[in-house]
């Protein structure tokens, strides 16, 4: 590609390439030739002044490479990547959206996560935008309505779910083309609850971003905290105590638990087995309580802090923890049974929704979805963060890719996060578990991943030198995972649109940030 | 019925754990309506995102009188931590009226239970008194 590629010392992941515009396509070529597992994880827009940078965060052998490219800020475009990576669809419109990059050749350039009414002309995370709230909340009340699709079009039979259903907990929408029973196609709006938190971010210190970022999904919430957190240690060089690490594990495991046992329960509800949902949501209500024991509070935990955690654990709790771990050890056993043998739970879930193992590396899935198709990745194993590494546990795949195997993989998953506790418990190292970390940042920039409970979470963090992080990207799992879908819902069944979706775990206060 | 408005989810959970055996709000009448035009109470959580703020009015609109508001957490009270982001309207009151407000990020399921009780509670006073 003779002088337009240049490759920078590893500080971003594993290596970090600086590419012209023009050539940026043929680098991304030879990665996804060189491993054809090599998927897109994040694209992350950064205002430098007078270009934005992109930044192609592809996974490739089990770690990041990040491509960079600059294009100039008065004309910013570049051509797609989507033909290459199909998995790049909707980070290309997001960057389009808060940047005002236009993806040359994108086959749906539409707005994603901004409202319809948003001014044109306006791009949030631009350090030059003028965002005036009074002007910007005043439109809104004579905000225009989104376009509605014709309700038929030929043979073809509009269907359209949310922003408000009895099926969805979250806004969103689903515009969903049926042929009588045999759903075509299915259109996604998201950014119902895109409450600009990238941005605020940047507004925000260090200090209180770590509470921002919980609120980003209050299921998910340590792992958020865990890996903003993470990524300003890397910056800093802040080196963890042992026991934090013991501690921010067991916390992220108790996370990954009632988050299973939620999605699991939930399922349940939307086959239509409504006490499955009661059951398991009973059995969620320990973790609560174990969660509150420990942090202090039952769903937003605030327990990740820069340099450790907020508190010990009492010598005195372990025994209650275990209890209450080895009580719900027990109790899967009879859910495990039920997701094997229950006649009904496997006619609405096997053979619902199944996504090929090629298909999964294509769109880029993560998580359980990913493991439900047989393909083995998990943070966890791949880049051992906190003391994963030194804690025994089996990454679990199925092969089936339906929507019953990316169930079964949360349920044997419940089994190992109660060892994994349990180990980390009785290993938990002795010393401090926090160190004191300087506010102010020095410039910098760094990666992160963390598996969360649907899969493979994402952050960049880049730092100026000041108490203010400079840019904040969060790529979350539900963002990768949707394509995953709207790919599997076509050709199906309308009644198994909810099975299907449910078993993505999907969580859209993440997906719209 | 329930809407969620741009929260989240911290207090969406909370609210879904109120139908669970634990907790158990049946108990004193409360039940979980899927459409606007049966339900009596909106309970809505988040900070009212501004694609939101629409739809939040059209559900408020669909629901028959008398009716009332409850306001879940502190995004819904005032828009919390994400006051004054550039999508959002900071609080559900400055889109639709509220009748109670439920602090916390989230309130426990005590605390919502609490708040949705002292709610029934004024409207049996508001009764004697010859309110509607």
């Amino acid at each position: 590609m003779g002088g337009s590629l240049q490759i920078q010392p590893a500080h971003l992941g594993k290596a970090s390439i600086q590419v012209k515009a023009e050539s940026n396509r043929d680098a991304l070529k030879l990665l996804v030739e060189a491993d054809k597992n090599a998927g897109i994880i994040a694209l992350t827009g950064v205002d430098l002044g007078a270009q934005i940078g992109l930044l192609y965060h592809i996974r490739t052998n089990g770690a990041v490479i990040t491509l960079k490219s600059e294009v100039p800020k008065e004309s910013p475009r570049i051509p797609t990547i989507t033909d290459i990576i199909p998995g790049a669809l909707f980070h290309e419109r997001e960057a389009a959206d808060l940047f005002g990059v236009v993806f040359e050749g994108h086959p749906n350039p539409a707005r994603i996560v901004l409202p319809e009414d948003w001014s044109e002309n306006l791009y949030p995370l631009r350090k030059d935008a003028k965002i005036d709230n009074a002007t910007v909340k005043c439109e809104s009340s004579k905000s225009k309505p989104e376009p509605v699709p014709p309700q038929s079009d030929g043979s073809l039979v509009n269907i359209i779910i949310g922003p408000q259903h009895p099926a969805l907990l979250e806004p969103e929408k689903f515009s969903v083309k049926v042929n009588g029973e045999i759903v075509k196609q299915v259109e996604p709006r998201i950014g119902y609850v895109h409450r600009g938190v990238e941005k605020a971010a940047e507004q925000r210190t260090y200090l209180q971003d770590v509470y921002l970022v919980e609120r980003i999904c209050g299921i998910c919430n340590s792992c958020h905290a865990t890996c903003f957190v993470e990524a300003v240690e890397k910056i800093l060089g802040t080196q963890v105590p042992p026991r934090a690490k013991y501690i921010r594990t067991i916390i992220l495991e108790l996370n990954r638990l009632h988050s299973h046992l939620l999605l699991l329960g939930h399922a349940g509800l939307e086959i239509g087995y409504e006490t499955l949902f009661q059951y398991m949501w009973r059995d969620r209500e320990p973790i609560m309580d174990v969660t509150e024991l420990l942090t202090g509070n039952r769903v937003i935990s605030s327990a990740i802090a820069v340099g450790g955690v907020r508190r010990d654990i009492r010598e005195s709790d372990v025994p209650k923890i275990k209890a209450v771990l080895a009580d719900l050890k027990k109790k899967m056993a009879l859910y495990r049974q039920l997701y094997t043998n229950e006649r009904t739970l496997k006619m609405r879930t096997q053979n619902v929704g199944t996504l090929s193992k090629e298909d999964a590396v294509k769109l880029c899935v993560v998580g359980p979805v990913a493991r439900g198709s047989g393909v083995n990745i998990d943070v966890r194993k791949e880049e051992p963060y906190e003391a994963y590494g030194e804690i025994p546990f089996k990454l679990i795949t199925y092969n089936t890719g339906d929507s019953w195997a990316r169930f079964m993989v949360r349920i044997d998953e419940i089994d190992e996060s109660i060892s994994i506790i349990d180990y980390a418990l009785d290993h938990l190292p002795a010393g401090p578990f926090r160190v004191r970390a300087p506010r102010v940042v020095a410039a910098g920039e760094a990666v992160n991943r963390v598996e969360a409970p649907r899969g493979e979470l994402f952050y960049y963090v880049k730092s100026n030198g000041t108490a203010y992080p400079e840019r904040v990207k969060v790529r979350t799992p539900t963002y990768a995972n949707l394509p995953a879908f709207l790919k599997t819902a076509e050709g199906g069944n309308i009644a198994d649109v909810p099975a299907n979706f449910v078993s993505l775990d999907p969580c859209f206060s993440c997906t719209d940030r | 019925m329930h809407f969620n408005s741009g929260a989240c989810n911290g207090c969406d959970i909370e609210v879904v754990a109120l139908l669970t055996p634990r907790y158990d709000v049946e108990r004193f009448g409360i039940k979980l309506e899927p459409s606007p035009r049966h339900a009596d109470v909106l309970l809505t959580t988040g900070a009212v995102t501004r694609q939101c703020t629409e739809r939040l009015k059209r559900i408020y609109e669909q629901m028959p009188e008398p009716k009332f508001v409850v306001a879940i957490g502190a995004c819904a009270c005032s828009g919390g931590v994400f006051k004054g982001n550039y999508n959002v309207m900071d609080g559900v009151d400055k889109v639709i009226p509220v009748n109670a407000y439920i602090p916390g990020c989230p309130p426990k399921p005590e605390a919502i239970i609490d708040g949705v009780v002292k709610l029934l509670n004024s409207l049996k006073e508001a009764k004697t008194n010859g309110g509607k």
